[in-house]
């Protein structure tokens, strides 16, 4: 089926989510809480567009609105414009910290309001991706605790967690960065936990925690790595070259 | 035979008539009045009209008491079950000063029109034969010999719509849950109730537990569901009590579990007990929750009934909807819609609070006006103070000033100027209540309910709160009611779910119809209902005060001088703001004005 976003007729399949048609067409749509390997969320509200279905315009939420009829897109009419900007200046209050939506309140003419009390320091969004990592991908050793004003994401009492494994998938999908993860030559610290990196047998480099290369073998069911990615590489080119010669 | 009911609603109980009930008891067999006249006494489930309790009623002379203590027992048995003769002092008073006998002649009951809560205070909800006596599960069984789609057309043709508050059409919601051949099917109860000052849902539960059951289950022969859950707010002690014993009774009577009414139709119902968000009364919330996630909700652009509990169609109604059911079963879809108004179809049940004189519950035909409501059932404003606003359909809800008294209750009226029916929840306030404060309030207690999942909900609640605040303490600036509308649009249009979307409609509906008061906060530093301590300081008007002493007495901080029969005055200095004196005062002499923050 087809539908038309911001005037370009754009192909797709029933059931797929505006924010990949768009997307697929290059058409930009801005996200915090969206990341291409999870589900969508619907919770930074950034990706809202305009959907006009026999002539009445609706905003919804991009990235889990689902194409069911032929309709119209916009992603930046007067009333996204005017949505979104108020979204962005309440998330530059939340997260004054954060250069990315800095970025995003220049880029979309997000409004200063000074009337709105500001969270120093602080950068997290609540998009809720680092939970949504930890989850899915590792230990599950996050969540979001609490509700209301008072949500935060955190490790169970705000202490180290035992089922963490330092694996950093959370720092990785943060959008703004609000993980502090550090890193040495021979150790990780993340979640107030630290971790004793485990190196390449063959050149030394880092390729993780001890706790998630255990975890990784685990779920994978074969014995715990040894070498880094290249290396692994380079040794299964060497069996090869062993069999078939150069 | 002499029944002695004693309502054992919630509110009654919290006044202690459970023990009326023992002392009854006793009494009876004290006196040997069993033998004598035969009586029992029977625990029912609420009355409705709670102010008065704990209120008991005697049949079949179909006499009223309220306010029973159980030092009152002896002398109702003595005089009124043995001797026949009446006793005033429990009968209630209209407003003619007149004395009446039954629930009939008291205009709180008069006035009313009773279909959710036709058994409620009617039955003892523990008792499985008193709901078969008032014909209970008769919908059922004639249920369990209509097809689905007759079932249906029956749901469509009543009108119901869903009384949770968003008026979905019931029929509707069942013929889509129907229409999807994909098995197992979930039905859904939500007691979750969590409306600051709605109690129509608990009471339902508590006093007529198997009229919901029996709802529940003939939406489980509709859509064709073996399974179903109710989920109710752990709060709700006796609510979750009742439905427990009902659910056992009825399984243990072959009328629910493995053959329904002795068929090889299975309907198996459990409690999911709330853990006390009021999100978790949003239905997709609430299905998180009962799969053991957070209560968070989902977008519902895929809705419930093609995909809800654990991704599988889905019926999810309110209680009170579902205690209509049987009564539009067993008298037909053709009877339920005489009822009501043009788009709002039977009777809506409201929690009526605040400073009103008869608090309580009251079922009335959709289309009531809040006039009705309010002086006629609910006999005015507590010392005839004047009215000044209505807060409808609790957090979700908004302000009604006076100007809009006469307007119909239902479904979409109040939507049009920014408030609604809702749930039912309906808090009376007089000019002593702070419209700021009250939105205020409102926005608080959304602060710490809302999901937080959001960022238009829990950043623009979190802003709302810090500028409402402000407004309330004097710190106001003359831009803040234009932010706050602006926050608001953005809350409507682009928050995830309805708590989010309607969340700002306390503020959004006190700006529009008080904002002299949001004025006098921020421009002249004054609360002009006298509530808000910052912008407050009282005074006493020494032409008025008749030196009666009463406010000196009340005053918690010392802050009061005078002699008798000689104006008194405050001290500033040890006032506290309190307010004690002007609620003691019967001359209206304590005096309001404004102070610089």
């Amino acid at each position: 089926m087809k539908i038309t976003i911001n005037g370009k007729v754009c192909e797709c399949e029933k059931g797929e989510y505006i924010l990949q048609v768009a997307r697929r067409n290059g058409i930009e749509i801005p996200t915090l809480c969206h990341h291409d390997g999870f589900s969508g969320q619907g919770a930074c509200r950034v990706c809202i567009v305009e959907v006009v279905e026999k002539g009445r315009g609706k905003i919804v939420v991009s990235c889990v609105y689902p194409v069911e009829k032929e309709c119209e897109v916009f992603t930046d009419s007067e009333k996204v414009q005017k949505q979104r900007g108020m979204i962005l200046a309440l998330l530059h209050k939340k997260a004054p910290g954060s250069e990315e939506i800095s970025k995003l309140c220049s880029k979309y003419n997000a409004p200063v309001i000074d009337r709105f009390v500001e969270e120093p320091e602080n950068k997290c969004v609540m998009c809720g991706l680092c939970v949504k990592a930890c989850t899915e991908l590792s230990a599950g050793a996050i969540s979001t605790v609490n509700r209301g004003v008072t949500k935060e994401i955190a490790t169970p009492y705000h202490e180290p967690s035992s089922s963490c494994i330092g694996c950093g998938s959370c720092a990785y999908v943060c959008p703004t960065g609000a993980i502090d993860i550090t890193q040495t030559l021979s150790e990780r610290t993340i979640w107030g936990k630290t971790f004793a990196l485990v190196t390449c047998e063959s050149c030394g480099r880092v390729i993780g925690t001890k706790e998630e290369i255990a975890y990784a073998a685990k779920r994978a069911g074969r014995e715990p790595d040894t070498l880094c990615d290249a290396c692994r590489k380079k040794q299964i080119a060497l069996g090869f070259k062993a069999i078939y010669g150069e | 035979m002499k029944t002695v009911k004693v309502c054992c609603g919630t509110g009654c109980l919290a006044n202690g008539s459970m023990a009326v009930a023992e002392a009854l008891e006793q009494a009876i067999e004290k006196t040997g009045a069993e033998a004598q006249v035969q009586c029992a006494v029977k625990r029912t489930g609420c009355f409705g009209l709670c102010e008065s309790g704990p209120l008991v009623t005697i049949l079949p002379d179909n006499i009223a008491y309220y306010r029973v203590r159980p030092s009152d027992a002896e002398e109702i048995v003595q005089k009124t079950l043995l001797a026949g003769e009446i006793i005033d002092r429990f009968l209630f008073k209209n407003e003619k000063g007149e004395k009446v006998l039954s629930q009939e002649d008291n205009p709180f009951y008069a006035l009313q029109e009773k279909i959710a809560l036709r058994n409620v205070g009617r039955i003892d909800p523990e008792s499985l034969a008193d709901y078969l006596a008032v014909g209970g599960y008769e919908a059922l069984k004639k249920a369990i010999t209509m097809t689905p789609e007759e079932i249906i057309k029956e749901l469509e043709v009543s009108g119901l719509r869903g009384r949770g508050g968003a008026g979905f059409p019931t029929g509707t919601k069942w013929r889509t849950a129907a229409s999807y051949d994909v098995f197992p099917k979930y039905v859904v109860c939500n007691g979750d109730e969590g409306d600051p000052g709605a109690f129509m849902d608990g009471s339902l539960m508590e006093g007529d537990p198997h009229s919901v059951l029996e709802g529940l289950a003939i939406c489980a022969l509709a859509i064709g569901a073996e399974e179903g859950y109710l989920y109710i707010r752990d709060e709700y002690i006796h609510a979750r009590k009742s439905i427990s014993e009902a659910i056992r009774a009825a399984e243990e009577a072959g009328i629910l579990g493995e053959h329904v009414l002795g068929t090889d139709r299975k309907i198996c119902f459990s409690i999911v007990r709330g853990g006390g968000a009021f999100v978790c009364g949003e239905s997709t919330a609430l299905m998180a929750s009962i799969e053991g996630r957070v209560g968070e909700p989902r977008a519902k652009y895929i809705r419930s009934v093609q995909k809800g509990l654990w991704e599988q169609p889905t019926v999810l109604n309110n209680v009170e909807t579902l205690a209509n059911v049987p009564y539009i079963i067993a008298h037909g879809g053709a009877h339920y819609v005489s009822i009501g108004t043009e788009g709002s179809k039977g009777t809506k049940v409201f929690a009526m609070v605040g400073k009103v004189k008869r608090t309580g519950l009251v079922e009335v035909p959709m289309g009531a006006t809040l006039r009705h409501l309010i002086f006629d059932i609910g006999g005015g404003i507590i010392g005839d103070r004047p009215f000044k606003a209505v807060q409808t359909g609790g957090p979700s809800g908004g302000c009604i000033p006076e100007s809009m008294l006469d307007l119909p209750v239902d479904f979409d009226t109040l939507k049009q100027y920014g408030a609604m029916m809702g749930s039912g929840g309906m808090i009376v306030m007089d000019d002593r209540s702070c419209m700021v404060e009250v939105a205020r309030y409102y926005v608080q207690f959304l602060c710490g309910e809302s999901c937080g999942k959001c960022t238009p909900c829990r950043e623009g609640l979190k802003q709302m709160l810090a500028i409402l605040t402000d407004i309330c303490e004097g710190r106001g600036r003359p831009e803040d009611p234009q932010i706050l509308e602006a926050l608001g649009q953005t809350m409507m249009e682009s928050s995830l779910c309805a708590l989010g979307k309607s969340a700002p409609n306390p503020v959004l509906t006190t700006l529009k119809y008080f904002r002299e008061e949001y004025d006098a906060h921020i421009l002249e530093h004054r609360c002009p209902a006298g509530v808000c301590k910052k912008l407050t300081a009282f005074r006493i008007d020494p032409d008025k005060c008749r030196g009666c002493t009463a406010c000196a007495k009340s005053c918690p901080a010392g802050a009061i001088s005078g002699t008798v029969k000689h104006p008194h005055s405050i001290d500033p200095d040890k006032c506290i703001v309190c307010g004690s004196c002007r609620e003691a005062c019967r001359f209206d002499a304590v005096m309001t004005e404004g102070r610089k923050a």
